[in-house]
């Protein structure tokens, strides 16, 4: 049970923190399918700058860094370029992914992985029995999840410029009457979503492991973006929706060698997506029906939606 | 005519502008940028087989965006190629792997069909809760995609498993051979004339059929398009299954061509590359086409690179990645959202 639980804990860090940088998008109107991307090169610069100033702090900042000055890229190809942002956020992984892996040959003259002896502070440490296992070994990262949820609960939902994105994100046109700049408001979200897939990147490869590995994300961008969708574009929501999926990740490690001969561990990773589908279905009925019932809502809409 | 001119020039002009960034990399990066690209020229067209090559990576890419290209004609979004393909090749392997002692042309053509229904089937999932529900099908065709390749990895790594394999990756058996359309080369007469009249249908299809244009308006102006009587949810069923359809064929062609068995995760872009094809050929069959021969003489060319210099093949991803952020820009996106999602960015 506690090693599920640290299991899940483990698998759900970094799902978490990309999953905030999809509500922010999000909210900010954005589907944003870079995350994956964003996610990789936060990993691998906090390896890479990691090593070369020997702290992985110094390497978390520098990842965050990059992941920002990427994220203003993405804001000016699909902001004042006027791109579709689906295809370019999908370009943008591929970027990263490939970008990665690139520059492992280019810089460091290897394929695969490279390690590090660089690591995230890890408050608890050698904990083997009772529920202290559970945290033992667990970065910051691990430690701070819970504050940071809070704090982009705050700031989307209690304060100014969380109620200004929200306008921007469902409609814009009335957010510019109310004299609120659309695309400024657009690259503060991409800008936060940057730094926070950096953090998420940089829990994988210096706060869990000490290594990078190419596509060592292995579509937990996706995930978090489906964790995004399944938790209703809520923090709080979309954290508990990571949370899940990372039990469901243990879970399916588990079965790996328990009971393979019952469930295939496949079917298990499935779980994730088939949720999705039904989620957004079931969600896009409730709310289709929810919005017919308000008045006043087809005057807001295009006559054909 | 001068609005066409207009796309043409600025899609050039943005796939420019992206090999011009990714060849800066590999210059900053120290690779000698002459070397590469004559190394590319070589590797693509003039070296011994290269050409042939060329050609075995164009067919599943320019099968895969013809489908993409059917469905962005319509108006969805259905990027599930990759998930469709995987299905697809699955179908075929099992079909094969089931009836060995069958005769080979039923096999094959048996398991032709059930790749084509089964990419279908993928893809109409999506498809059918897009126009029955308004479910947005960006998401459901990616969700779809990530489940195929659940589907394949189960398939390789279970059922269909060669007991003999060593290697680290799950393997299937090989397909007999007599069910082999083509050598290793992955190129045949049979397979470039399957493809020939795959590109026929679907010109035909978007461009001298009703139901075609109807497609296109429905694409263009929805709510026109329902007020002149077309019937949208069909057009939008057919997009998909043709899609879906399309994307299945190129995982048998893969399965009963050059590959022979299937690999745990297997060209693991390619649904996503198609996509960066169909745009960067403006959504037109001949366009797709030549976009298509591009981006598989690259593949080919990448493939052949380490012979001559030593440039990582990731470097092939990087720019793709690069095409595909900007080869959409200024092209003003004719897509609406379904309920379900934000609107799409304005400014």
């Amino acid at each position: 049970m506690e090693q599920v639980l640290a299991t899940t804990l483990r698998a759900a860090a970094p799902l978490v923190y990309a999953a905030l940088a999809g509500v922010f998008a999000f909210r900010a109107g954005i589907f944003h399918l870079g995350l994956e991307g964003l996610m990789i090169t936060g990993a691998f610069i906090a390896v890479a700058a990691g090593q070369a100033a020997g702290s992985a702090l110094v390497g978390l900042l520098a990842a965050a860094a990059v992941c920002m000055v990427l994220s203003v890229l993405f804001w000016w190809v699909i902001g004042p370029l006027r791109a579709d942002a689906i295809i370019a956020g999908l370009g943008l992984t591929s970027i990263g992914l490939g970008g990665t892996a690139y520059a492992l040959t280019a810089i460091f003259d290897t394929r695969g992985t490279i390690f590090t002896e660089v690591v995230l502070p890890r408050p608890v440490r050698g904990v083997t029995e009772g529920w202290g296992v559970v945290v033992s070994e667990s970065s910051i990262l691990v430690w701070l999840m819970p504050v940071f949820v809070l704090a982009s609960w705050v700031v989307l939902r209690r304060s100014r410029f969380g109620l200004r994105l929200a306008a921007v994100g469902e409609y814009p046109f009335a957010a510019r009457s109310a004299g609120v700049d659309p695309s400024r408001m657009r690259l503060w979200a991409l800008l936060i979503a940057g730094a926070l897939c950096a953090l998420a990147g940089a829990e994988l490869s210096v706060g869990a492991l000490r290594n990078f590995t190419e596509n060592m994300t292995n579509g937990r961008g996706f995930i978090a973006f489906v964790a995004v969708i399944f938790g209703a574009w809520h923090p709080i929501g979309a954290a508990a929706a990571a949370l899940f999926f990372g039990l469901a990740d243990a879970v399916g490690t588990q079965s790996q060698i328990n009971i393979t001969e019952a469930v295939p561990r496949e079917f298990v990773l499935m779980i994730p997506y088939v949720l999705t589908i039904a989620a957004v279905w079931l969600g896009g009925l409730w709310r289709r029906r929810s919005l017919e019932a308000s008045a006043g809502y087809a005057e807001l809409r295009a006559p054909d939606d | 005519m001068i609005e066409r001119l207009a796309r043409i020039l600025s899609t050039v002009v943005w796939v420019v502008v992206a090999f011009a960034v990714t060849a800066s990399i590999l210059w900053v990066s120290g690779y000698s940028v002459t070397e590469v690209f004559s190394g590319a020229v070589q590797g693509a067209v003039t070296a011994v087989g290269a050409f042939v090559s060329t050609i075995r990576w164009t067919i599943p890419l320019f099968l895969i965006a013809l489908g993409v290209t059917i469905g962005f004609r319509a108006g969805f979004f259905n990027i599930g190629g990759q998930g469709q393909f995987y299905v697809g090749a699955c179908a075929a392997l099992v079909v094969s792997l089931g009836w060995r002692a069958g005769p080979a042309w039923l096999v094959i053509s048996a398991g032709m069909a059930a790749a084509v229904a089964a990419g279908a089937a993928w893809s109409l999932i999506p498809g059918y809760l897009r126009v029955r529900f308004g479910t947005d099908e960006v998401l459901t065709t990616l969700m779809m995609s990530f489940i195929g390749a659940l589907v394949l990895q189960y398939l390789t790594a279970g059922p269909m498993r060669n007991p003999q394999g060593t290697g680290q990756t799950a393997a299937s058996e090989r397909i007999p051979d007599a069910f082999r359309l083509t050598g290793s080369s992955g190129v045949s007469a049979a397979v470039l004339a399957a493809a020939a009249v795959a590109a026929a249908a679907v010109w035909l299809l978007l461009e001298r059929t009703r139901f075609g244009l109807s497609m296109d308006l429905a694409g263009r102006n929805p709510t026109m398009a329902r007020w002149q009587g077309i019937n949208i949810q069909k057009v939008g069923l057919v997009s998909f299954g043709l899609a879906g359809a399309l994307a299945g064929f190129a995982g048998a062609v893969e399965l009963f061509g050059p590959a022979a068995r299937l690999i745990t995760g297997f060209s693991p872009t390619v649904g996503f590359n198609a996509v960066v094809v169909a745009l960067v050929g403006m959504l037109s069959v001949p366009g797709v086409a030549l976009s298509a021969l591009f981006f598989g003489g690259l593949q080919s060319a990448i493939l052949f690179l380490p012979i001559v210099t030593d440039v990582p093949p990731p470097a092939l991803t990087l720019l793709h990645g690069m095409v595909a952020l900007l080869v959409t820009v200024r092209l003003r996106a004719r897509r609406r959202r379904a309920s379900g999602g934000p609107e799409p960015v304005e400014t």
